[in-house]
């Protein structure tokens, strides 16, 4: 199964996706992210949330995206979303692959790990221990993935627990599902 | 494959795009355009709960509890044939529905109508969702979206 | 043998200076200026800048090597293409050696360049690039 996937995967990463150079892109997000710390005057928290709202406005448009290409159907556990947003949703669209790993006893949450963040590239966050201890530099993410889940109605709750930014050892995000909103599931797919 | 038509729905049921590719249709006012998604949306929704065989829940992960037969049909409506037109629904995981009427066709048509209708979807994912003016579950009002649609239909045509 | 390196922004303000010594023949890298001279530093590069100014449109090469001298003291520049220059002062001559140095160090400070919440013209603070910078010292001189 898994090899199907990873195959999957490079076909679409290969034929399927439109790609840009990803100097131009890390840059983009960095102006962005700078440009909104600015604005909050460096209200880290505020720029956390603002990053976050954005990265679901683009989730719940990318999801569509993401389903067209890939021609998917609904996963049948949440350990099956996992491979999928990792081995097929961040390969397609950032080109990594993160680690699916820490799953809890539940099965209802696991954490993503990031071994390199193309959002990241260069950044060294600014030198104050405000910025270090309370920026996200890269909480776009969270949004996506919460805004791309929402659409295929799964509420999880996704938060970033590490960041090499910040010092820490790994990039880690981790999410955990809340509820499957069963009521919005469209008929005809019980 | 002759394409008569082509019906976008949003997962309310709402009618957000439709076009008739094929030029000399008689046209209905812009309400029974409305209803007539609406219709097909409760249609589709009833399909999904007709069942044959004696029900058993369902209780897997997406599975909403209620009771479903084991092998009756719980995808809802997905293509409809008749004399006069043959009609085929493709629903995506979030929800949206893609419906095509053709001129009535042989069971390979079905196929043929699934790759269209994924074809548009393609469309719909570039054109509509990554164009930053259009709010969600809103009608389509895109120009570009609308080239590539006839591009799409006019392909197979 | 000692080093100063300053690197001058675009408006002639400093952005990064260093003081270092050699590593080679047995030196642990500590700069071994005495105490006028360190003080004197700053003001014999900043004094290099006009000279700079007139050096750097009389050649299409960033490197521009030794060119001004105090006192036995010799002074190497080299300019990026955004006008940023970097200066350094050293006592004997190593023209290669310092090409690798400068053209690295451009790299670097490409790098930082990079970086969304460094602006241009802003002092250089981040500790790695700091690291960096002495790790490219002791590599080359």
């Amino acid at each position: 199964m898994s090899k199907t996937i990873k195959a999957t995967a490079d076909d679409i990463w290969k034929n399927k996706v439109e790609k840009i150079n990803s100097e131009l892109f890390t840059l983009t997000y960095g102006s962005v992210v700078a440009q909104l710390c600015r604005d909050f005057h460096n209200d880290y928290v505020q720029v956390n949330a603002q990053l976050e709202r954005m990265g679901f406005n683009i989730g719940i448009r990318l999801i569509e995206d993401f389903l067209a290409r890939t021609g998917l159907g609904r996963c049948q556990s949440f350990k099956e979303t996992a491979e999928v947003v990792s081995k097929i949703g961040f390969k397609i669209f950032l080109n990594v692959v993160p680690l699916v790993t820490n799953w809890s006893g539940d099965g209802k949450q696991f954490s993503l790990v990031l071994e390199e963040n193309p959002l990241a590239e260069f950044v060294e966050l600014p030198q104050d221990d405000k910025a270090s201890r309370a920026l996200w530099y890269s909480n776009v993410l969270v949004g996506v993935l919460k805004g791309a889940l929402q659409m295929v109605q799964l509420e999880v709750d996704v938060a970033f627990v590490k960041d090499v930014l910040r010092g820490d050892d790994a990039t880690e995000i981790r999410l955990k599902l809340i509820k499957v909103l069963r009521d919005e599931v469209p008929a005809g797919e019980d | 494959m002759t394409i008569y038509s082509l019906y976008i729905l949003n997962k309310a049921g709402g009618l957000i795009y439709q076009t008739d590719p094929c030029p000399g249709l008689n046209k209905l006012s812009a309400n029974e355009y409305l209803v007539l998604a609406g219709t097909l949306h409760g249609v589709h929704a009833i399909a999904s709960r007709i069942s044959p065989t004696a029900p058993t829940p369902n209780t897997g992960f997406f599975g909403t509890g209620k009771a479903v037969a084991g092998n009756c049909n719980t995808s809802g409506l997905k293509s409809l044939e008749t004399d006069a037109f043959a009609m085929y629904v493709f629903q995506t995981v979030t929800g949206l529905k893609f419906v095509l009427v053709t001129a009535p066709g042989t069971r390979a048509q079905a196929d043929a109508a699934e790759l269209v209708l994924c074809r548009i979807y393609e469309c719909y994912a570039d054109y509509v969702m990554k164009n930053p003016y259009y709010s969600l579950d809103m009608p389509i009002r895109c120009d570009m979206f609308d080239e590539k649609v006839v591009e799409v239909t006019q392909v197979v045509v | 043998m000692s080093y100063y390196l300053a690197m001058i922004g675009t408006q002639d303000n400093p952005i990064y200076e260093l003081e270092f010594g050699s590593f080679r023949q047995g030196n642990d890298g500590t700069s071994k200026f005495n105490p006028e001279m360190k003080e004197l530093n700053p003001f014999i590069l900043h004094a290099a800048l006009d000279i700079i100014e007139d050096v750097q449109w009389e050649t299409n090469t960033l490197y521009l090597k030794a060119i001004d001298n105090f006192y036995g003291h010799l002074i190497s520049a080299y300019v990026t293409p955004g006008n940023v220059k970097f200066l350094l002062l050293h006592e004997t001559k190593n023209e290669e050696a310092i090409r690798h140095f400068f053209t690295d160090i451009n790299d670097l400070y490409v790098k930082v360049l990079l970086s969304p919440f460094y602006n241009a013209n802003d002092p250089i603070i981040s500790p790695s690039f700091d690291v960096k910078v002495k790790t490219l010292a002791k590599k080359y001189l």
